[in-house]
């Protein structure tokens, strides 16, 4: 099945992305597939955007009303091209500061397997593994406790200060704001806990001692 | 108290049916009374694995149609009295059965039988939904190989959305040769993406596919080192403690030529 539907980490918030190819009702249901594979591990009241200027009238109380059964809510994207970079800076501060839950904490108690979407806009703690190819999005850090082995996603709203930190970093690829890394083809298994961040414009992986605090 | 299990894996050609039906045998071997149902509607195999294919009336789609009771449709094994199988239709597809009919017609099972193993079809559509509906708890069969690995995780993943946490692990087709010369995932590395309770650690062995043609499940075959494997899961599901073969060098190769004569 192709990705006719995606949720995506972006300075704006959440972003629903539809492919332009796909027919409404095959978005629909996609959406509605993929609701209910991620449904647990959504945050309550995460708002999502959708550039809406393909869509009609219909087509969008549709899918508000879709995400609204999951306690997500649905707002239009307006594109902001004629904009000055200033102009654009103070939005994202004020965009920020929409977005609900930036600063709490989700705790999932359990492995996150094969397919499984964690998407909250705060920070998030895996008391367990992340196998490949679960994917882990999160406005704020992402602290696995545990082997990380699949895709996580921090400061996905273009916090750039955000981090990963796994007990065995083996992801599979690791993006934090606007950057993403991949993994090397052959990993060993790391016996130390690291941590990635943003250095130099780049993501660096990093040994840390979780007892020296939050930055060694 | 009677316990519905299904036998799943994801990936197809790990070993779900042959896993059912020496799971089957084993059991009633050890005086349980025990159905097996095949929910791979169209693409049916348990009946060849134990033989009873030319004894078959009706199916499974038959009784859930209400065209004849469940008694009818099952078919005793030839040479365990306790053992039963209720194949499923060859003719139809997945879409004849519904979880709600599957639910409905293991809970009439339960009053007649100890166990009742469902054979689950490959994939995570909905013959995999419907098999997995009535389960009490699952047994998830999967293979010392990266994708066998990765669908089990996938699987385990979606019987945990159904709310099925009672999840147990088969490792099947182990080849113990390549695992000591690290060519081949090991039982560690299994266990770290999976962690899940494993039940069995079965050897690759031709005795499976000799015993499989000839329509007699290898678990009654004393001689085979898969067999014994399997014949310990039984004895584990039945609540004994057993510890698992050692596939060691000398060992492994004994009883191999022992049961080659050489």
């Amino acid at each position: 099945m192709s990705e006719d539907v995606m949720f995506k980490g972006s300075r704006y918030g959440l972003q629903l992305i539809l492919s332009d190819a796909a027919d409404f009702p095959k978005v629909e249901q996609q959406l509605k597939e993929k609701l209910e594979s991620a449904f647990s591990f959504f945050s309550k009241g995460t708002v999502v955007r959708i550039a809406a200027d393909r869509l009609t009238a219909e087509q969008l109380e549709h899918l508000t009303r879709l995400l609204g059964r999951y306690d997500l809510s649905l707002k239009p994207l307006t594109q902001p091209t004629e904009k000055t970079v200033a102009s654009e800076k103070k939005e994202d501060i004020a965009l920020e500061e929409e977005i609900p839950g930036i600063n709490e904490t989700m705790i999932i108690g359990k492995t996150v397997r094969g397919g499984q979407e964690v998407i909250c806009n705060g920070s998030v703690i895996i008391q367990g593994n992340v196998n490949p190819s679960a994917t882990v999005i999160a406005g704020g850090n992402i602290h696995i406790h545990g082997s990380c082995r699949g895709i996580v996603h921090a400061g996905a709203f273009g916090n750039t200060k955000a981090y990963v930190i796994a007990d065995h970093m083996m992801a599979m690829q690791i993006r934090i704001a606007e950057l993403i890394a991949r993994a090397p083809d052959y990993v060993e298994k790391p016996d130390h806990i690291e941590r990635a961040v943003i250095k130099n414009g780049q993501i660096v992986i990093e040994p840390v001692n979780r007892n020296e605090g939050a930055r060694a | 108290m009677s316990e519905i299990i299904v036998i799943t894996s994801g990936k197809g050609g790990v070993g779900k049916t042959t896993t059912t039906a020496n799971l089957g045998v084993g059991l009633a071997i050890r005086g349980k009374k025990v159905v097996l149902i095949d929910t791979d509607t169209g693409l049916r195999n348990l009946d060849l694995l134990l033989g009873l294919e030319n004894r078959i009336m009706y199916d499974l789609i038959d009784v859930t149609e209400g065209r004849v009771p469940y008694k009818k449709a099952l078919v005793r094994h030839k040479k365990h009295d306790s053992l039963y199988l209720l194949p499923t239709s060859q003719i139809k597809d997945k879409t004849a059965l519904n979880p709600a009919q599957l639910v409905a017609l293991c809970e009439e099972l339960r009053q007649q039988f100890d166990y009742i193993l469902i054979d689950c079809p490959a994939g995570i559509e909905q013959g995999f939904k419907t098999a997995i509906a009535a389960a009490d708890c699952a047994i998830v069969v999967t293979m010392p190989e990266i994708s066998a690995v990765r669908d089990a995780d996938k699987i385990i993943g979606e019987l945990g959305r159904a709310d099925k946490e009672n999840i147990k692990l088969i490792v099947n087709r182990i080849r113990p040769q390549m695992v000591r010369s690290g060519d081949m995932l090991d039982m560690d590395d299994i266990d770290e993406i999976l962690s899940l309770e494993c039940i069995g650690q079965v050897p690759d062995d031709e005795l499976v596919v000799t015993s499989t043609n000839r329509g007699e499940p290898v678990v009654s075959n004393k001689e085979s080192l898969a067999g014994k494997a399997y014949s310990n899961i039984v004895g584990r599901i039945c609540g004994e403690e057993i510890p698992f073969l050692e596939f060691g060098e000398e060992g492994f190769f004994v009883k191999l030529k022992r049961v080659f004569g050489w």
